[in-house]
């Protein structure tokens, strides 16, 4: 082969980034002409590659390497992994299947992202610690399990059967192909037999596992025992220990859901929404309009979660006693009132769900409890009315007729309009009219000190998510309501 | 899309895409300077595979295939970083496209080769050899442990570099003869 040694160091200097820019002129020159130096400098380059992945392989300690973020706004593995992957290949070309046993190679592919920005529909999963602060994704494992995790959420595949959650929530669906997949968590671990199910690791505290359909193995670490639980069970890892919980159906965005988000957010669904808050927030009949963005949130216990939209909040409540305390119109009495919301909540039976609460409840005629029953429709209780004569409520109070839980957990717009002069309560659920009820005796709603979620008895508690609550004092239209719910919702 | 559909387009991309990303691979590494924009390039070109994936057909040659889109995103990344940069010349980038491609069998040979040439240098230089091609190296700091002035250091990358390639074309003389 004719070249020289003073090519061969250009390219040398060139593939190491010290080349001049004087001496790149001349690289460039040499290869346009000279099929020979083209010869030499492919040989080269495609031995760098394979070098640098045969290097990564003799590495002492298969630690994994965290993903860095570069300037581009783009996952990227460092090099090592993708050169593994490479030598990975290459073996099974020359025949050897050791290699797919490694921990280096792809183990999934992200199938939809909502408002993640490092992570687009077809990146490659390897073993690396993913981390997203907002928005949620979905993914296929090589196994086909279809997995969702919702912000904030950090995990790392360790094969594609195993998946290492630090903190963030889960669900999985899991086919037969992929029977024994497996997620780790700081306080314990869950085998998958066939099934679908969620996994909740908070920032503080202990993971749980909620089995929606199907069975899995929950086991605690520091040698918990082993233990088998099946649809509609809930399970809390601690260390050496465990406990049964509640199922909680709605908290986790499940396989599916993120794509109809990422529509969503492609349509500019969002922008249409804080539009839609401005508007409302000029309403003069405003009386509060709770986003729960602000840096101050009102005071209570509650966790606080992801919102409808990729990074925005929206507070949680989980135990019995959660609730957050809240003091809109009591400067006056309000003959006509408007309240809705959206909310995740899960489907409890019992007790009654809190969506607000005044506080107290016979001191003053007009005092206003918002619920979710039983039954999972949505009641609307003012104290000292009275429903029409002809009323076909069963329970005394005003009801809606459809449940507004759905199966399936997933952000639902719920509202409530009273009118004092018609005596007229009207129900809707995802921005359709659901049923009106009629009172003869109907007072003007008394506001004033109030609470969201457990209230001061027992029997109610909240358990879910509530992502915007809308006082106003005025009776909306249904067409009104109509549009609140398309400019909110967070679905396509 | 229904689900199943999709789950399974998933699986039969990763199973086409993990068996040829290392060619894949080593063609845009002979086209940007560096082994990090490598992987800038290749990221991206996985994700424009992925969207259209439903163009390619069963049977066809995904390597070929994936190494067209590649090259069509590695000449955008030229026209991106190419200002400020130094780079290979368009011209000279389509010229090496078409040899590699051409000459893609005997590289992959070459890829192979390496490992068992790999496995013969002595294990201090294997060692060094290993530091200096971790992706997140400093050659500042390998040179030093290794007793060598950076400019001392790089001469002993050239010449190791140089005898493996040697290597690796008289392993595959030799196979070729057997």
């Amino acid at each position: 082969m004719n070249h020289n040694k003073e090519f061969e160091q250009l390219v040398q200097q060139y593939m190491d980034g010290r080349i001049t820019e004087a001496d790149m002129e001349l690289l460039n020159e040499r290869l346009g002409c000279d099929p020979n130096a083209r010869k030499w400098f492919n040989e080269l380059l495609n031995l760098d590659s394979a070098l640098a992945a045969v290097a990564a392989g003799e590495l002492p300690d298969n630690e994994p390497q965290v993903i860095s973020k570069r300037k581009r706004n783009q996952t990227e593995v460092p090099a090592a992994i993708w050169i593994l992957c490479t030598l990975a290949s290459l073996f099974l070309l020359a025949g050897s299947i050791r290699w797919w046993q490694t921990s280096w190679q792809v183990f999934a592919t992200v199938s939809s992202a909502a408002g993640v920005d490092d992570y687009r529909e077809g990146t490659l999963l390897r073993k690396q610690i993913v981390t997203i602060n907002k928005g949620s994704l979905e993914f296929v494992t090589t196994n086909g399990a279809r997995i969702a995790i919702e912000a904030p959420a950090r995990f790392r595949f360790e094969s594609a059967q195993q998946l290492h959650l630090f903190n963030g929530r889960m669900a999985a669906d899991v086919p037969p192909s992929a029977k024994g997949f497996t997620v780790i968590t700081p306080t314990g671990k869950a085998v998958d037999l066939g099934t679908k199910f969620g996994v909740d690791v908070p920032v503080q505290g202990n993971a749980e596992i909620h089995v929606f359909q199907g069975e899995v193995i929950a086991q605690s670490s520091g040698g918990g025992k082993r233990r088998s639980l099946k649809d509609g069970e809930a399970f809390l890892l601690q260390t050496g220990a465990g406990a049964c919980r509640e199922l909680r159906s709605s908290a986790f965005i499940r396989p599916g859901e993120v794509a109809s988000l990422h529509a969503a957010l492609a349509e500019g669904q969002q922008e249409k929404s804080i539009q839609a808050r401005k508007r409302l927030q000029n309403d003069p009949a405003l009386i509060a309009y709770l986003d729960f963005e602000s840096d101050e949130l009102p005071k209570g216990t509650y966790r606080v979660g992801q919102g409808r939209w990729p990074g925005s909040r929206a507070p949680e409540f989980v135990n019995l006693g959660d609730h957050m305390k809240i003091d809109a119109g009591a400067y006056r009495e309000w003959p006509e009132l408007t309240l809705a919301t959206w909310v995740r909540l899960d489907q409890l039976g019992e007790p009654f769900q809190s969506l607000l609460h005044t506080d107290g409840w016979g001191e003053q005629d007009g005092q206003v409890h918002w619920m979710v029953t039983h039954k999972s429709t949505m009641r609307f209780a003012m104290f000292g009315n009275q429903l029409a004569s002809d009323s076909t409520s069963q329970h005394g109070f005003p009801d809606s007729l459809k449940p507004v839980l759905p199966q399936r957990g997933r952000w639902v717009h719920l509202a409530v309009v009273y009118n004092s002069a018609r005596g007229s309560v009207r129900f809707y659920f995802n921005g359709k009219f659901d049923n009106e009820e009629r009172q003869q005796v109907a007072h003007p709603a008394r506001l004033g000190p109030g609470q969201i979620g457990n209230w001061d008895f027992r029997d109610r508690k909240l358990s879910g998510r509530m992502d915007e609550l809308l006082i106003l004092g005025r009776a909306m239209n249904d067409d009104e309501i109509h549009r609140l719910f398309e400019s909110g919702t967070p679905y396509r | 899309m229904p689900a199943e559909d999709n789950q399974n387009r998933h699986q039969k991309f990763l199973r086409a895409f993990t068996t040829h990303e290392p060619a894949v691979r080593a063609f845009v590494r002979r086209l940007v300077p560096s082994r990090t924009d490598a992987d800038d390039v290749l990221q991206e070109v996985s994700i424009v595979l992925w969207e259209k994936f439903d163009e390619f057909h069963a049977g066809a040659d995904f390597k070929a295939w994936a190494c067209g889109i590649a090259r069509f995103k590695v000449l955008a990344w030229l026209r991106d970083k190419g200002r400020d940069r130094l780079v290979l010349n368009t011209d000279v980038v389509e010229l090496i496209a078409a040899d590699s491609l051409r000459d893609e069998p005997h590289l992959q040979k070459q890829r192979i080769a390496l490992e068992s040439c790999f496995e013969k240098v002595p294990a201090a230089e294997r060692k060094l050899l290993t530091r200096a091609y971790q992706a997140d190296a400093n050659i500042r700091e390998t040179a030093a442990t290794s007793g060598r002035s950076i400019g001392g250091f790089y001469q002993w990358l050239y010449r190791m570099r140089q005898t493996l390639l040697e290597c690796v074309r008289r392993t595959i003389a030799q196979e070729t003869s057997a």
